[in-house]
C-alpha cells in the first residue's frame, strides 16, 4: 500500500480506539517509519525500537491528532523524536553484516553505484550531516522542518547537508579527476 | 561540487527507496504495549463519572449542600487515577459542559470581586490547558506537556471544587 495515501477513515477509527483500524495504520506505515528510524540511527535494533516506540506514542497521542498537517508527517515526526531522544549513548554503527533490509540490489541500474555503498556512505557520515541528509535529501523534509525536527538553526542544517553532500561526493568517488 | 556532480549525487539520493520493510514483524510488540493503556476505557470511566456527577450537581444543588464537596470529589479522584488521555467522547464533553454549568450557577453566588478572580483564574487554568494541548499536537511525544496538560486538568477541577466548598455555607444560608 502506498504511503503517502491518506486513509482519513482509519485514521478516525484508530483516534476513537479501534486497535484493528490502528493495525491498518501500522501495516500501512511502518515502512517508511522504519526505513526512517534506520537511516537516522543506522542500527536495526535502534529503529526497531524506535519503530515500536514511535506508533505506541502515536496511538496515545492520536485523539489529540488535530490533522493540521498529513498523518504521516505528523508520524515522522514522533519517530524523528524517538530517535533522537535515545540517541545519547547509543553508538552509531551501521550495520554492514545486515544489508538486506528489504533494500533492492541496486538503486539505479544506469548509475553503476548499488544502493548499499550509498547507503553505507550515508551511515558514515557525522551524525549531524547525516540526520540532515536523510530528512532533507531522503525523506523530503523542507530545510524548516527539518531544523525544527531536528532543533537546529535552520542555517545550520543548510550547511549540514552541503557538508554531506561535499563528503558522499568524495565517499562515492563522484569527484571528477 | 559542480553540476555533474550534484546531479549524479541527487539521481542516487532520490533513488534510495523510502520504505523499508521491518525485518521481523514488529506489530505483536506494539500491540501488547497498546493493550497495557486500553483506550475505550478510561474516557469511558470518566464519562460516566463525569455524567453521575452532572445529574448529581444540576438536579438540585441542595444535595451537594448537604453531602459536601462530595462530587466534585469523584472527578477529582476519577481525575487522580485514570491514566491520562484526554477524552473526547461526545458524552462526555456534554457531561462535562453540565459540570461547569453548574459551577458557573453556584460562582453566581459569589460576591462581584470574588467571581471575578475565580472566573480569571479559570480563565488562565483554560488557556493554559488549551495552549499545552496545541504544543502537544505538534509534539505529541513530549512527555512534559503531557504532564502539564495533565496538571491543569486537574487544576480546573480543584478550582471548581474550591468553589463549590466557598459557595456551600452562602446556600445553607440561602
Amino acid at each position: 500500500m502506498d504511503s503517502s495515501t491518506e486513509p482519513t477513515d482509519t485514521i478516525a477509527a484508530a483516534a476513537a480506539g479501534d486497535v484493528a483500524a490502528f493495525e491498518c495504520l501500522y501495516r500501512q506505515f511502518s515502512p517508511r517509519v522504519y526505513g526512517l528510524c534506520l537511516r537516522l540511527t543506522g542500527q536495526r535494533e535502534a529503529a526497531e525500537d524506535c519503530t515500536q516506540e514511535s506508533f505506541v506514542a502515536a496511538w496515545r497521542a492520536l485523539s489529540r491528532f488535530e490533522r493540521r498537517s498529513r498523518f504521516s508527517t505528523w508520524l515522522h515526526r514522533i519517530a524523528v523524536h524517538c530517535v533522537l531522544s535515545r540517541r545519547k549513548g547509543l553508538r552509531f554503527e551501521y550495520e554492514v553484516a545486515e544489508p538486506a533490509l528489504g533494500l533492492p540490489d541496486r538503486a539505479d541500474p544506469g548509475s553503476g553505484t548499488p544502493p548499499l555503498d550509498v547507503e553505507r556512505a550515508i551511515a558514515a557520515l557525522p551524525e549531524g550531516a547525516r540526520h540532515v541528509l536523510v530528512l532533507v535529501g531522503i525523506y523530503g523534509y523542507s530545510h524548516a522542518e527539518a531544523a525544527g525536527a531536528l532543533g537546529i538553526a535552520e542555517g545550520t542544517c543548510k550547511a549540514q547537508l552541503h557538508r554531506a553532500r561535499q563528503l558522499l561526493t568524495s565517499t562515492l568517488g563522484l569527484e571528477q579527476p | 561540487m559542480n553540476d555533474r556532480q550534484q546531479d549524479s549525487l541527487d539521481r542516487l539520493i532520490a533513488n534510495l527507496p523510502r520504505d523499508i520493510v521491518p525485518p521481523g514483524n514488529l506489530w505483536p510488540r506494539v500491540a501488547a504495549r497498546l493493550s497495557i493503556r486500553p483506550r475505550h476505557a478510561p474516557p469511558m470511566a470518566l464519562a460516566a463519572a463525569i455524567a453521575l456527577a452532572a445529574a448529581g450537581l444540576a438536579s438540585l444543588f441542595t444535595w451537594a449542600v448537604l453531602q459536601g464537596p462530595s462530587v466534585p470529589r469523584v472527578i477529582q479522584t476519577v481525575a487522580a487515577t485514570t491514566s491520562f488521555d484526554e477524552p473526547r467522547d461526545p458524552k462526555y464533553l456534554l457531561a462535562r459542559d453540565s459540570v461547569e454549568k453548574t459551577f458557573r450557577d453556584r460562582l453566581a453566588l459569589l460576591e462581584p470581586a470574588t467571581r471575578a478572580k475565580i472566573e480569571t483564574s479559570l480563565a488562565v487554568i483554560q488557556k493554559a490547558h488549551e495552549d499545552i494541548r496545541k504544543a502537544l499536537a505538534a509534539d505529541p511525544q513530549s512527555p512534559v506537556l503531557e504532564q502539564l496538560l495533565q496538571s491543569t486538568w486537574h487544576d480546573e477541577f480543584d478550582l471548581y471544587d474550591r468553589v463549590v466548598r466557598a459557595t456551600q455555607p452562602t446556600m445553607t444560608r440561602i
